[in-house]
């Protein structure tokens, strides 16, 4: 059984592993990708500056707690990218048939779908994090947890994007439903909390799980608590096993369409 | 010009079937004004405060207007598909065509938005009328003018993007130079009014395409005045004719650079 699970993870740390160095085949095209995608991020920081000069504090944060915000938005959807890519094209393989070729593979199905593909722009949405996090709040401690937090919201995006990816296994226009989810969890990703009230709190923290991606780690970094804690961890978990819950129901259902693919 | 007509009708019928698709990509516009209803709520502490001359209807508007721009003329066909068929070599097919690619891919691109552009603005109607209310200032009798600089700004940006797309003609990968241009029109035209940044920074961008592109259309729906109609619109066509000799003198040098190898 464990190892099983350690050949697995080898299996899945070498696909993307090559995924990347496919990516780097062209070194300029890839360096620019990176840079100009953190410079991409980098033009909401004068959004911020502007809001800011307006009012001191938005939502109850302060500049510094928006910075943190976003550089984990940043973090947690580039690492999701960057590892798996195809959990958020996973609606287009289902409906055009192309899972077959991983339906055969001795591994994990799900695993080897979503780690068969990279996106090497997203590798700077992960630096942008890291470099947002270190010049407006960093601390030994937060860097810690900033790291935790970029790995469980990383996971938790995924997650969701399966599942809802994982509608179209019953809906024809499951594809643009999930998309427009996965947008509306990008969307609001990068807003404080505090300007949001009643019923929308609770579909951003339980429904679209950005809440658990982002609002509870920044309250947690900026003043820690333990239980806060533990509901991310187990928010992840609980999603996690939904999504391949939902994933294996609806691959009973999955049709291949015959089509001759070369995956390279 | 009737060759161009034909394009843009044929593409027009093709997407009039796709109407549901665009429907569905309205909740990402909603998602998005709810989000900057709550963010201006939460920022005006009453109706009536004015931030850089702008109550809070208008500047709600204002984002309901620009983000509608934003969304309603998105396509992959200035960008991407330009780029892939520079970067394929596709683009041969085009060249021997008894039409200008360029301005083939824009009737293409026209016929694309054109249904989708009606639907964003019928939307944006709905939502801002629900949400915010009424705008106190506008009046029917403005339209025509507004119609004309939205129009221009439209064809600006899309003459634009579609130059960016050209640069794939010497670099493999256009798409970063169109994200800055993106966050430039997203983040500085989009989400504030001019009046918005330090008084230093506000001529610099009013030389930039988001003068145009949204900041002069979504002022004149606001807030309309003549004097600011003719400035928009004498603006409009001098970045029209600059935008246009661009286009054209970056397709005439790149397409020297195709190389076609059999196929």
């Amino acid at each position: 059984m464990l190892m099983a699970a350690k050949n697995q993870f080898r299996v899945c740390f070498l696909s993307i592993k090559y995924n990347i160095m496919r990516e780097m085949i062209n070194k300029v095209t890839f360096l620019t990708n990176i840079f100009f995608m953190m410079l991409n991020n980098g033009t909401f920081i004068v959004q911020w500056l502007l809001l800011f000069q307006i009012k001191e504090d938005i939502g109850g944060y302060t500049l510094d707690q928006v910075m943190l915000l976003w550089g984990l938005a940043a973090c947690t959807y580039g690492l999701s990218h960057v590892l798996f890519q195809k959990a958020f094209e996973l609606p287009e393989l289902i409906i055009n048939g192309k899972l077959d070729s991983f339906l055969v593979q001795p591994k994990n199905v799900l695993l080897s779908v979503i780690t068969s593909a990279t996106n090497s722009s997203a590798i700077g949405d992960v630096l942008y994090g890291f470099v947002i996090m270190c010049v407006f709040s960093f601390s030994f401690g937060r860097l810690g947890l900033f790291i935790l937090f970029s790995i469980t919201g990383a996971i938790i995006i995924t997650a969701f994007s399966v599942l809802v990816g994982s509608l179209s296994f019953w809906i024809v226009r499951g594809e643009m439903f999930g998309t427009n989810l996965t947008n509306i969890l990008i969307s609001f990703a990068t807003y404080p909390d505090g300007i949001f009230k009643g019923a929308v709190k609770f579909i951003l923290y339980i429904l679209i799980p950005v809440g658990m991606t982002n609002y509870l780690p920044v309250h947690i970094m900026t003043n820690f608590n333990p239980l806060f804690m533990l509901t991310v961890l187990g928010y992840m978990v609980m999603l996690v096993i939904v999504a391949l819950y939902v994933f294996y129901k609806g691959l009973k259902r999955y049709s291949s369409s015959s089509l001759m693919v070369a995956r390279m | 010009m009737r060759k161009y007509a034909v394009i843009y009708k044929a593409t027009l019928m093709e997407n009039m079937q796709y109407a549901l698709n665009i429907a569905l990509g309205f909740i990402s516009y909603f998602m998005m004004i709810f989000v900057f209803i709550n963010l201006w709520d939460y920022i005006y502490s009453d109706s009536s405060q004015l931030i850089a001359g702008y109550n809070k209807e208008q500047m709600i508007w204002y984002i309901i207007i620009t983000e509608m721009i934003w969304f309603g003329t998105r396509s992959a066909t200035i960008t991407r598909e330009v780029a892939n068929d520079i970067k394929s070599g596709q683009i041969a097919y085009g060249i021997n065509k008894p039409y200008h690619y360029t301005f083939y891919i824009l009737a293409k691109y026209f016929g694309e938005i054109s249904i989708r552009l009606i639907l964003y603005i019928s939307l944006a109607v709905i939502v801002g009328v629900s949400f915010v209310g009424g705008l106190s200032n506008f009046r029917i009798l403005y339209l025509p003018a507004i119609i004309v600089v939205l129009i221009l700004g439209i064809i600006i940006n899309a003459i634009l993007k579609l130059s960016i797309s050209l640069i794939s003609f010497w670099i493999e990968d256009s798409n970063p130079f169109q994200w800055l241009y993106d966050k430039l029109i997203l983040v500085i035209g989009t989400i504030f009014p001019v009046e918005i940044f330090p008084r230093w920074a506000q001529p610099i961008i009013r030389c930039t395409p988001i003068y145009v592109v949204v900041y002069g259309p979504a002022k004149l729906i606001v807030d309309f005045s003549m004097e600011m109609f003719f400035r928009v619109l004498a603006t409009q066509l001098i970045y029209l004719g600059i935008a246009i000799v661009i286009m054209l003198f970056l397709y005439k040098k790149g397409v020297k650079k195709v190389n076609v190898n059999g196929g």
